[in-house]
Formats: structure tokens, sequence, C-alpha cells
């Protein structure tokens, strides 16, 4: 692959469609011959990051869809997902124990993982929708 | 697309073994939670999740398993888990589910680590 590139991908807002971004977003990452634990990392959070766009940006409409934009560097792999609603408010880091004794709804991780997951993540509201930005690097920053 | 989840249920001596292939989502909810019902109803006191290495697991699907855990702990039932991808292990752990239920390197390692109690 060469040492940059754009990449851009469209699903519909519907379940299952986050998987499609998922392998798209990989195959670019094997390409730059990303470790395969990080493709992995990559893999979860593109994966969640879609399906935030595809549930709560989008409200499940299948009308409108979520865009996949990845941006390869020589170091690193740029990706922005957007929707075209008012993107996710960012929730406060999940408790495990609160949701294990039921005082909170267990759901909720997405944002946690990518946070986690990837090197550099930001959230956007642009005139077009909520956009999720992420960035990892070939060599993980600490 | 998505890989429809498949859950089966069996006995290996006083162990439930409840199987999981295919999609972990929110889909993924109804039949796992049958399942563990079904196993808890016929007295269930050990049980093993044992995951497909093909398994997708998302968020949604580990909200899934919060809740069945949540279960297990209140009616003090022994759970280990097997079968997880180092990365899904991974996540496993930073959610903190690897608080509530220990992730064996194996099926025979984890009904051994079960039938002992350690």
């Amino acid at each position: 692959m060469s040492a940059s590139g754009k990449y851009e991908l469209h699903v519909r807002s519907m379940h299952g469609a986050e998987k499609v971004a998922m392998d798209f977003a990989a195959e670019i990452a094997r390409r730059m011959n990303f470790p395969a634990d990080r493709v992995e990392d990559l893999k979860t959070a593109v994966a969640e990051a879609c399906m935030n766009a595809i549930e709560h940006g989008n409200k499940l409409d299948a009308t409108t869809r979520v865009g996949i934009r990845l941006v390869v560097d020589k170091d690193k792999l740029q990706i922005a997902v957007q929707d075209q609603g008012g993107g996710i408010a960012k929730p406060r880091t999940p408790d495990i124990e609160s949701r294990m004794e039921g005082k909170t709804d267990p759901r909720g991780w997405g944002i946690y993982l990518i946070e986690n997951l990837m090197d550099e993540v930001t959230f956007e509201s642009t005139a077009e929708g909520g956009v999720v930005k992420m960035i990892i690097y070939l060599e993980k920053q600490e | 697309m998505t890989k429809n989840v498949e859950v089966l249920t069996r006995l290996h001596g006083d162990v439930s073994v409840i199987d999981i292939r295919g999609d972990v989502t929110p889909l993924a909810g109804p039949p796992v939670e049958e399942a563990y019902a079904g196993v808890s109803a016929a007295g269930a006191k050990k049980i093993l999740f044992v995951f497909a290495p093909d398994c997708y697991i998302n968020s949604g699907g580990i909200a899934v398993l919060i809740g069945v855990l949540s279960q297990t702990r209140k009616k003090g039932q022994s759970v280990r888990i097997t079968g997880l991808t180092p990365h899904f292990q991974k996540i496993f752990a930073m959610v903190g589910l690897t608080k509530y239920a220990h992730i064996s390197p194996s099926e025979q390692a984890a009904i051994g680590e079960l039938k002992t109690g350690t």
C-alpha cells in the first residue's frame, strides 16, 4: 500500500452494517502492516463508532447513512465516522459495579472501548451531523 | 452481514455448559438469557460459558453478559468463561467483567477449576 491514501465507505443505518465498516477498516490496516492485535483493536473501535452513529445519531433510520472515511499516513491511520444526526453525548465512564447491581443500564460501553483502544479520539458536531474522529498509530502511543 | 447467535446447553458432570457461537450483540440477549434461565431452573451451581473462537462480541453483547453475570452473582453460582480470543479477553478485562467471572485457558481447565472450587 502507498504511504498515503484516502478511502470512503457509506453504509445504511441498520444493525450489521457496522461489520461491513469494521472489515473495510481492518483490510486497510492489514495492508499498512498493523500488528494483528492492533487490527483487532481497530475493528472493535470502528464497529462501536458505527453502531453509535446508527443507533444514536441516525436513530436506526434506514434511509440515512453512516460515512466512514479513512486517511492512510505513513505512521498512522485516521478514521472519521459521521452520522446524519446529532452524534452522541459522551457518557460518564461506565461503572461495572453499579451495572452488576442493576443500578444502571448495563449498556453504554461503546465510547469507553473506543477511547481505550484508539490512540486519539475526538467527538465533533458539524452541520452535517456528529463525527467521531479516531487515530491509531502503527506504534502504539503510551 | 450478521451471523445469528447460536446458544446450546449441555451438562459436564455438575457443570452446566453454555456454548455460544456467532454474533454476541443485543440480539443475543433472548437466547443467552433463556439458556441461562434454563440451567438455573435445573439447579445449576457451576456454569461455564464457552465462546466459539469466531464469536464477534460488541458492547451490546457485553451488556447482555453483564445482565446474566449479575444474576449468577445474586444466585451465588460459580462461573467461568473460556474460548475467548486474546482480543476479547482484553476487552472483558477492560470493562471489568473478569472481576466477576474468571477466564480460563480451556474448557478442560475451566471444568477442573469449577469442580475443585479454585
